[in-house]
Formats: structure tokens, C-alpha cells, sequence
């Protein structure tokens, strides 16, 4: 295990000569021992560029990698000791199971017997025990993704474990068991993890902190609490959550925030905001439902229901503005329309898409 | 209509196997005439159409008016295996470099290099028999086993080259990165994880050497005066002013064996099967 130091990094696929195309932004980041991130972002957004140059498959244009002060960017992949575990299952398909999981130790020139010994270890963790002698193509996707992992696992002290969306290709019904499979590994191996993934709901559960990337730069870095309550940006809002974040454009007048014609009470001291284009945020989790007129309260309409199992998601107009609120299930949903209350310690203001932190 | 449908195939497949084997029940019958035999119109059961003779398979074992076709035989073995292993390995790791890693020879890069290789087939061989004349000459490598087999590898490589590259760019990269990840060198991970996925294709492009090399009479007979003959050399010489069709019936037969034997032995690895799985 070690800390893992990415320091002024940065590529591009396109060579030195066209800066403007960064792939990953320059930036300095530090995954700390033996904790769990999850990075997230869309498609393209230059995770698994990050993966590859923590784990040397792409050598990074600028900047140094630094395993615990080690500087490492020149070191081959051979040599960096680090677990990776692909989108899609890679597997030694001419090799059995117990073949593929030995691996790296045969790798290593290990005694035969250690071998066997740390194999059956391994394969214990992984519940594989009666799969050893099969031929590795024969498994499923999950067991498969469990076997990238197993050659992570049979190395002593691996650098960090590199996790590029492992579940995409898993059936649903098996992705509960091979996450939870997943996280059960990370905590009992104390391993340094980084999960990359473009599902907020996987990175949510899995991670002890969520790196939210977005076109080659972190946009925002913190536990999974910090960025469902203060998004740093509306980005970050709207990629966290589900349903994304509500953002309504805003007035001020004086002190207050005005929106629809209604004074709103919140944190923010309205006049020391700087200038910009105002927009306020609420969860769709925090919008409430209210039944007479009162603080921060406004019309709306409801335009539509969507079941999502545990909770309904209620489409609404709020001063038409498009907006989402999400009720427990079994609570009663009016029709028609209604009155609707912004919580003022839920409300977040964004200057140009940023949230403020000035006249808070 | 499945019971039609299945009567159609195996009419089809029958006609087909009857057009594929007919060759070789022509040769067979053949090779057991006599003069009498070849001349007196088409006939195929021994003994009630003509009389079978053995003298067209002795022919070809230092019988009368035959020749030994044993040297030639196994000099052909040792040429063309000896050219075929060189060029499947050299071809092989050739290909794996120009598949993985990027190359620059002056103006020249990886696609460059490979067209490069494929284009030494272009030439119409006739081209190239001068040149390799002398050349063997040079090195007092003429009518020698040796010359023969470096020249064939310079024929084979272009084949095996272009066949490998074409596989190892179907093989997926995140294999070989793996490998690389799980602490291997870049040659161990090529030894054992890319080649054991790639021996559908080892085998593929080792059977077009083979067959080049086995069949190749242009080359063998340039090249060769009196020391050593190939086989295909070996059999031409049989021709005479009258020509002893049971004997070439026979070597015929005889030289497609090997071949048919690799076929049939090589046709349960042809399949892309072995590769599924690797990487899903």
C-alpha cells in the first residue's frame, strides 16, 4: 500500500504541440494510503487516462507520479506493482483459473508451494475455491472481473488498486453481490483504492471520498456527504444526486434573493454576493410539499409521477421553472397544483455556475 | 420441410466430397496400371477392368525406369520445416513488435514496414531467380539444403509477417497491458499470455509455409543442379518421352500426402473459438 502523489500531471494524446487538447488537465492530487476513491465523471473526462498513468500503461506528456515520496514516472508498468481491473474482464483465457490467479506470482519466480498456498488464500476470499481447475474462459463476466481482482490480490503489498468501472458489464443481479464482493476485499485488505465509474450511485456507497472529474480537470473532491449537500458547482449537482439538483434562476433586492416574485430566507447575504449570473440550488430530496402559504413558499403545478421503487419523483412547475421533488413512498402525492417550500438551510446559491461562498 | 432441407444439404456436401476425392481415386487407380491399363479408356475396379501392376510405386523406389524418391523426400522435409520454423518464429516476433510498439526508420512507420515486407511478394518469382543465383553462388551456397532453406525464409517471411500482424492487432492490447500489470516482462507477457492465444494464427500462417515450401518446384529446380533435388524436382524428372503416368500417379499421391495429414491434423485449431473468452 502507498500514498500516491500525482504531481503537475498532465496529457495529451496529440503530443506536446497541441496543449489546448489536454486529455487531463495538469493538476496535483493525492490518493492517501489504504483509503477508497471513487472517481467519477461522464464518458470521456480523462479517468481512465488517470488510472493508466497511476498505473504507467500511458506515460503522462507533463508532471511526476510519486508512490510515498518514490518518484515512479519513468518506472515501468512491470515494476509499479499495481492491480488493475478492467471494464471489461481480462482474462488468461488459455490458462485455468488456478492459472490465471498464479500468475503473477510465477511472474515473480515464487516457490511453487508458496504459490499454491497464497492461490488457495486468495481463492477462499474470492469464494472460487471449487472453480480452480476450470478453464478460465468458461466463467461468467462476474467471476471473471473477481479473477482481475484475485491477481491483484495473491501480490503482497500491492501499490494501489485500480478500478476502471468494473460492474459495466455485469448483470444486474450479480452487480449487488460483486459490489458488496468488492467492498468486503477493499476494507478486509486495506488497499488503496481508486473506482472509477460514471454511476454516482456506485461511487456513492463504495467510496470513503468522490473525485468528480469533468472535461480533464477535478471540478471537486470530498466525502460523499459534502458533495450531496454543497456541490461545488451546478455541475457537480446535477452529475450527483438523482434526480440532479433543482437550480432555479434568481434576483436579488437588497439583502434577499427573490425568485418568482417571492423574497427567499436563506444562509446567503444576498447583497455581498459578487456579480454574475444568480442561480439558487435545492435537492429534489429537501424540496418539500407544503399545504398553506408561508416562508420561502411558492406555487407550482405538477406536471408528473415517476415510481422509482422506494421513492416517487414528483415533475413539477415551480414559478415555471422545470423542477423535481422526491417523496417517500406511501406518502400521499397531491395532483394538480400545489404550494411548494424551499428549506432556507437547503438552498445554494451558484454565481456563474459556482457556489458561493462569499455572504454565507 | 427440416427433413427436405436436410436432403438438400447432404446431396450437396455428397456432390461436393465426390468432386473433392475423385482427383485422388483417379491418381490411386492410375498408379496401380500398367501401360495396357492407361490406354484402354477409363476403367477403376482392379482385377475385373484391368489387371492392378505394383510397378508404378516401385518406380518411384529405384525401380526400372523410375527414380528413388527417397532423398529427394527427405530432403524436401528438412527444407521446407527448416525454412517454415525460422520464418514462423522470426515472422512471428517481427509481427508482435510491428503490432504493439511504434517504430520509426526514417520516413518509415509501422504500416510502411509491414507494406514493405508484403510488397517482396509482388514480384513475379522469375525476377528474383537471378538474383539468388548469384547471391547463393557467392556464398558457395548452390545446390546446397542451406541455400535453399535461406532462400525460402526470405519468400516465407513476408507471409508469416503480414498473417501475425493481422492476428496480434485482433488480440486485445489490455491482454498484453494486464500481463504487464500483474509484473511480467514485456517478452514474458508475449511468451505467456499473447502466443498461447495466438496459435490459431501460428497455425494458420505455419500451413501457408508449408504448403509454399512443399509444393515450390521454380526455386528447387534454379537453384539445385545434382546434389539436391526436392521433391517436386525429383518427380518432374520422371517425364520421358513416354510418359509413365502410374508412376506419376503414384508420386503424386505421395507428395500430397504430408499435406493432407497437417490439414487434417491443424483443422481443430483453425477455429477462432481458442481466442473467445480471452477478453469479453
Amino acid at each position: 500500500m502507498a500514498q500516491i502523489i500525482l504531481s503537475g500531471v498532465g496529457h495529451t494524446y496529440t503530443g506536446a504541440a497541441h496543449e489546448e487538447a489536454w486529455a487531463l488537465n495538469p493538476l496535483d492530487l493525492v490518493w492517501e494510503d489504504g483509503r477508497t476513491y471513487a472517481l467519477l465523471g461522464p464518458s470521456g473526462c480523462g479517468k481512465t487516462t488517470m488510472l493508466n498513468i497511476i498505473s504507467g500503461l500511458v506515460k503522462p506528456t507533463r508532471g511526476r507520479v510519486l508512490f510515498d515520496a518514490r518518484d515512479v514516472t519513468d518506472i515501468p508498468t512491470t515494476k509499479r506493482n499495481i492491480a488493475q481491473v478492467f471494464q471489461f474482464p481480462v482474462i488468461y483465457g488459455a490458462m485455468s483459473v488456478y492459472e490465471n490467479l498464479a500468475f503473477p506470482l510465477v511472474c515473480r519466480k515464487w516457490p511453487r508451494e508458496r504459490i499454491a498456498e497464497k492461490v488457495a488464500e486468495v481463492a477462499e476470499v474470492l469464494d472460487l475455491e471449487r472453480e480452480l481447475r476450470r478453464p478460465a474462459r468458461t466463467l461468467t463476466a462476474a467471476e471473471k472481473q473477481l479473477i482481475s481482482l484475485g491477481r491483484g490480490l495473491v501480490r503482497e503489498d500491492v501499490a494501489a488498486l485500480l478500478m476502471d468501472e468494473p460492474l459495466t458489464v455485469i448483470d444486474p443481479q450479480f452487480k449487488f453481490l460483486l459490489r458488496r464482493k468488492l467492498r468486503e476485499i477493499t476494507e478486509r485488505f486495506r488497499l488503496t483504492v481508486v473506482y472509477v465509474t460514471h454511476d454516482q450511485n456506485e461511487a456513492m456507497t463504495f467510496a470513503n471520498e468522490v473525485v468528480v472529474m469533468s472535461e480533464g480537470q477535478v471540478v471537486q473532491r470530498g466525502s460523499p456527504e459534502e458533495l450531496f449537500e454543497y456541490p461545488r458547482t451546478t455541475y457537480v449537482g446535477y452529475f450527483i444526486g438523482s434526480p440532479a439538483m433543482n437550480l432555479f434562476p434568481v434576483s436579488t433586492d437588497g439583502g434577499a434573493l427573490v425568485f418568482g416574485g417571492t423574497r427567499l430566507r436563506s444562509n446567503y447575504d444576498a447583497a455581498a454576493l459578487p456579480p454574475g449570473q444568480l442561480q439558487v440550488g435545492v435537492r429534489p430530496e429537501y424540496l418539500e410539499l407544503a399545504f398553506e402559504p408561508g416562508e420561502n413558499t411558492l406555487a407550482a403545478r405538477i406536471t408528473g409521477i415517476l415510481d422509482q421503487g422506494s421513492v416517487r419523483v414528483v415533475a413539477l412547475l415551480v414559478a415555471g421553472e422545470p423542477a423535481k421533488l422526491s417523496i417517500p413512498r406511501g406518502r400521499r402525492v397531491p395532483s394538480g397544483d400545489v404550494l411548494v417550500r424551499l428549506p432556507a438551510d437547503k438552498i445554494r446559491v451558484y454565481v456563474d455556475g459556482d457556489l458561493a461562498t462569499a455572504g454565507r | 420441410m427440416s427433413r427436405l432441407y436436410l436432403l438438400l444439404k447432404y446431396t450437396a456436401i455428397l456432390l461436393w466430397s465426390s468432386f473433392v476425392v475423385a482427383p485422388f481415386l483417379w491418381a490411386l487407380t492410375t498408379s496401380f496400371k500398367t501401360v495396357n491399363g492407361v490406354t484402354s479408356g477409363p476403367t477403376y475396379l482392379p482385377w475385373l477392368q484391368y489387371t492392378p501392376s505394383l510397378s508404378g510405386w516401385t518406380g518411384l523406389f529405384g525401380g526400372t525406369g523410375g527414380i528413388d524418391i527417397v532423398q529427394p523426400y527427405l530432403n524436401s522435409i528438412v527444407v521446407t520445416l527448416g525454412a517454415s520454423a525460422i520464418s514462423i518464429v522470426l515472422g512471428t516476433l517481427a509481427a508482435y513488435g510491428l503490432s504493439r510498439f511504434t517504430y520509426q526508420l526514417g520516413f518509415a512507420k509501422n504500416t510502411d514496414i509491414i507494406f514493405f515486407f508484403v510488397s517482396q511478394r509482388i514480384m513475379p518469382p522469375i525476377v528474383l531467380a537471378i538474383p539468388f543465383f548469384l547471391m547463393l553462388r557467392f556464398l558457395g551456397l548452390l545446390d546446397t539444403a542451406l541455400g535453399l532453406i535461406i532462400v525460402y525464409i526470405a519468400l516465407l517471411l513476408p507471409i508469416a509477417v503480414w498473417v501475425m500482424v493481422d492476428f496480434f492487432n485482433n488480440v486485445p492490447r489490455q491482454l498484453d497491458e494486464m500481463a504487464m500489470l500483474d509484473g511480467c516482462t514485456p517478452l514474458q507477457a508475449f511468451a505467456s499470455v499473447v502466443l498461447p492465444n495466438s496459435l490459431p494464427g501460428i497455425i494458420v500462417a505455419g500451413l501457408f509455409c508449408i504448403i509454399f515450401g512443399w509444393n515450390d518446384f521454380f526455386f528447387a529446380f534454379t537453384l539445385t543442379f545434382t546434389q539436391t533435388q526436392l521433391l517436386p524436382v525429383a518427380i518432374v524428372a520422371l517425364n520421358s518421352s513416354v510418359t509413365p503416368w502410374w508412376t506419376l500417379s503414384a508420386s503424386a499421391l505421395i507428395s500430397v500426402t504430408p499435406l493432407v495429414v497437417i490439414a487434417v491434423l491443424v483443422e481443430r485449431y483453425l477455429s477462432r473459438g481458442h481466442l473467445a473468452g480471452a477478453i469479453r
